[in-house]
């Protein structure tokens, strides 16, 4: 409590708090704030901990299998009896396998990075350099906006218009004229598959990474570019052999980070991929499965095992997707702190 | 303006020269009505207080300024009798031939070897061979050569402050080409790196033709052969440099050397 | 090198060529991304917004159709709740992140929430579900799809915040300190409001996100025909991007339109909470901060 006195000359002393008032207020604010900051730097680990041992009953039943072995059964729950491996029981007959999964999600964020890397380069230097100024704060309107879709939103236009789309027009187009080189030709399918998750996945990635690349071209000065065209370069070359190599750093963690949003990608991915299950896809058409998809679409069924060994293989499923994701976190933020330093930006 | 002939006996041909160039940046005269020719192997430095122009100026002799928006060039250069604004001449060929070197050292992200042969490169020069006896002479032209011949492929960046502009220097050489413009290459290096590259453009002048703008008319004195006074905008005074610190015609030539405005 | 115009000009004119053709294909990729954002943008409006009459904000779903009263309030209720949770711990760990972490740990724990970001949904969803809804015993309620939004959105308005708290100039709280204020009355009428449009940003930015969160949600909050009871725990909730997914898949032609309904009036919550965010940043911008 502070109050105020008029002193003989007339000017006003504040008599401030006293030292131990301002200690109380000190340490309550530092302990509730930190608090606050425990459980921000803590949840991961609690996720990650619960969900492990949640886990952890499949995968001892389930062992190496799990990564090597494409068939997901979660066995016969009408018979009698159960299965035991290593101490713990599920279903007869039930085995959890996540090759064709994890492979789907892989390959899936493999040929989204394919298509859309190029894709966003261009269209971040053409954001940078082509658009007028006026038009400038509308574009980077449109590129937020387009952030901001729901997944779920991606997902319908995908089933309702480019599902259709494929199947109609662009499946037998390519399997009667490309049908010659490996994986474009056979049979055209339904539409949903791999052509359609890596499309969608694409349009969901491009506009972060084309926030990155416009954001790391306008910080980085203009001093490269002039150096480029003083020697004679064309402003293309300058460019793509002077200025994005110099920020290249920040764009391999954003890449990094656009593929760790690709593989963790679960509803727009689950409307179009056409959930297979035990079955590679022999096409880019087949229909494919990722982890994250698979393990909302197989929960009803899951929870159907009285065993509870099939839940608890979802769990493995998403540890296991957990910890690539955490890794691919990691190594790009990483990478984007030494950077830094080695591209001539920032302190040490 | 005036000019002073050169008092030297030996004329040489007339390397690089504007006629009525005007410089426009929006609404805003740049520079009026600049008349100047550099005489080939020769060191043309350019004087002048803050903003009078003379960076301004130098851009415009390899047409830097078709990448500032809002940029405007009126009249001529020519260089070796030939207008490089006329229509139909490509920039970057201009730029082949008369190369920039920055006030702040700005080298690539790049090793050293990386960063000489990024202009041969560019213009299409692929063969290692060629291209480690192009960086060596540039190395060696730029006085850097015995400094980094073991480091060759380590990063630009390591390097000091002098010994990048040193390396910009010889990226600049390694294209090979036949002027050279330099924009207060020194002001931002130490006195012992200054002194270095002063030197340098000594030797430079034997072979490429200099026009160099700076700050110090004590610089101007040690190394140019000529020297132009700019004020406002204005190309007030060219002479040899011998004469234009000693007995200068224009009276704001005068005011600016004994130093009334600066 | 060549020494005169004529001789490197044929070419340099290829390379200006080629260079002016990559800089238009760039310009024919922009075209074309923005163009489909167009397209998505018309196909889900020009569905939706016919399908939402009025009355669909006023009624609950019912089985195959009806309205979608219960999914707004649903999804109102979730993001509301999940805020909350955000702004306490959200803003708690940026001021103690700001304030009083030593150098080392404002690295780590910045990492860690950077880090939190790229968790993808599901996972978090997949948590909460075995740990409240299975082990815990509370079904699918609002805490749990509260929690899963909030986890979700964490990162956002940490970040937000840290930024815009960092940057309070520091002569501003010396001078409060300096006229005898405590620590916690500097960060309520110092650092705060100084602080407050940023984290505004952060926290509709965060809106919005959690706005358009399904995956999250599917194992936490279930799904629910009626309006929400606001018991926290054993009553399962229904949201807007439920009625997307699930509607689309049924074969009948009123589902769709109100799976149409639903997205349309998503994007219009989005897209509105994305306005006021930037128009947040513009006043920001011309108060002159």
């Amino acid at each position: 409590m502070a109050t105020l006195e008029m002193s003989a000359g007339g000017v006003a002393k504040a008599t401030s708090p006293s030292a131990l008032q301002r200690k109380i207020s000190q340490t309550l604010l530092r302990a509730l704030t930190g608090v606050a900051a425990l459980f921000s730097f803590a949840i991961i680990f609690i996720m990650l901990f619960f969900l492990l041992v949640y886990a952890y009953p499949a995968i001892r039943f389930n062992g190496w299998g799990f990564f090597t072995s494409p068939i997901w059964n979660i066995g016969n729950q009408y018979g009698s009896g159960v299965a035991t491996r290593n101490g713990f029981s599920g279903a007869p007959g039930a085995e959890f396998g996540a090759l064709v999964f994890i492979f789907g999600s892989v390959l899936s964020a493999l040929l989204t990075m394919l298509v859309s890397v190029p894709l966003a380069l261009m269209v971040g230097l053409a954001l940078v350099y082509r658009i007028p100024r006026q038009l400038r704060p509308i574009a980077n309107a449109l590129v937020e906006l387009m952030a901001g879709i729901p997944s779920v939103v991606y997902g319908l236009w995908g089933l309702v218009v480019l599902v259709p789309w494929i199947s109609n027009a662009l499946a037998p187009w390519v399997t009667s004229h490309l049908g010659f080189i490996p994986f474009l030709g056979g049979p055209t399918g339904s539409g949903t598959g791999l052509i359609a998750s890596v499309f969608i996945l694409s349009l969901m990635v491009i506009p972060i990474m084309v926030a990155t690349t416009r954001d790391v071209i306008l910080a980085q000065s203009n001093a490269i570019f002039e150096a480029s065209m003083a020697l004679g370069s064309t402003s293309w070359q300058a460019m793509t052999r002077a200025v994005l190599p110099s920020v290249r750093s920040g764009i391999v963690a954003s890449i990094m980070l656009a593929f760790g949003r690709a593989i963790g990608e679960t509803m727009a991915v689950l409307m179009v991929c056409g959930s297979a299950i035990n079955a590679f896809p022999s096409n880019i058409f087949s229909p494919v499965n990722t982890i994250a998809a698979v393990i909302v679409s197989q929960l009803e069924s899951a929870l159907t095992d009285a065993t509870g060994m099939a839940q608890r293989s979802l769990a493995e499923l998403a540890c296991t997707l957990f910890i690539i994701t955490l890794l691919i976190n990691v190594i790009a933020r990483a990478m984007m702190r030494g950077a830094d330093r080695r591209e001539g930006r920032g302190h040490a | 303006m005036i000019v002073t002939p050169q008092e030297s006996a030996i004329s040489t041909a007339t390397k690089i020269e504007t006629k009525n160039l005007e410089i426009f940046y929006g609404k805003f005269h740049a520079i009026k009505n600049a008349n100047l020719a550099v005489g080939e192997n020769s060191v043309m430095a350019l004087i002048g207080p803050s903003g009078c122009g003379k960076s301004t100026f130098l851009r415009a002799l390899n047409r830097m300024h078709d990448l500032t928006p809002g940029a405007r060039v009126e009249g001529q250069v020519l260089l070796d009798g030939t207008n490089i604004y006329a229509s139909g001449i490509d920039p970057v060929t201009v730029r082949h031939r008369i190369g920039m070197v920055f006030q702040r050292p700005n080298p690539f992200p790049k090793t050293i070897f990386e960063n000489v042969v990024y202009g041969p490169k560019i213009h299409g020069l692929h063969n290692r061979k060629k291209l480690l006896e192009i960086c060596e002479r540039s190395l060696r032209g730029a006085a850097l050569w015995d400094e980094v011949k073991d480091r060759l492929d380590r990063s630009a960046l390591d390097l000091s402050g002098g010994q990048q502009q040193r390396l910009c220097i010889a990226r600049c050489l390694a294209v090979d080409p036949e002027v050279i413009l330099m924009d207060e290459p020194a002001s931002a290096l130490d006195p012992i790196a200054t002194s270095k590259i002063e030197d340098l453009i000594d030797e430079l002048k034997k072979l490429y033709t200099v026009v160099i703008v700076t700050h110090s008319m004590q610089q101007a004195a040690r190394i140019s052969d000529f020297t132009a006074f700019f004020l406002m905008g204005e190309l007030i005074e060219t002479a040899p440099t011998k004469s234009i610190f000693t007995t200068p015609r224009d009276k704001r030539t005068e005011d600016y050397i004994t130093g009334r405005y600066g | 090198m060549t020494n005169t115009f004529a001789e490197t000009a044929g070419k340099t004119a290829l390379k200006t060529r080629i260079s002016q053709a990559w800089w238009s294909l760039s310009v024919a990729c922009l075209v074309a991304v923005i163009g489909l954002l167009f397209a998505i943008f018309a196909f889900v409006l020009a569905r939706g917004l016919p399908a939402l009459k009025p009355s669909l904000l006023f009624t609950p779903t019912q089985g195959i159709a009806g309205g979608l009263s219960n999914a707004i309030v649903g999804t109102l209720v979730l993001v509301v709740i999940g805020l909350l949770i955000v702004i306490v711990v959200g803003i708690g760990t940026a001021i103690w992140t700001v304030e009083f972490a030593p150098p080392g740990m404002k690295r780590v724990i910045r990492f860690m929430v950077d880090v939190l970001a790229g968790v993808p949904s599901i996972v978090v969803g997949y948590f909460l579900y075995v740990a409240l809804v299975e082990e815990a015993g509370w079904g699918f309620s609002l805490i749990a799809g509260a929690l899963a939004l909030a986890i979700f959105m964490l990162p956002y308005v940490v970040r937000a915040a840290d930024v815009s708290l960092t940057n309070v100039p520091r002569a501003l709280k010396e001078g409060a300190v300096a006229l005898g204020a405590r620590p916690a009355m500097v960060v309520s009428s110092i650092d705060l409001p100084y602080a407050l449009p940023g984290i505004l940003t952060g926290i509709l930015v965060a809106t919005g996100i959690g706005l358009g969160e399904t995956a999250p949600l599917i194992y936490t909050a279930g799904w629910s025909n009626y309006m929400p009871t606001l018991a926290p725990t054993h009553s399962p909730v229904g949201y807007l991007t439920y009625v997307v997914w699930t509607y689309i898949s049924q074969p009948f032609e009123q589902s769709h339109q109100l799976a149409y309904a639903a997205a349309a009036l998503l994007m219009i919550f989005i897209f509105l909470t994305n306005l006021v965010a930037r128009s947040f940043v513009e006043y920001r911008l011309n108060r002159g901060r």
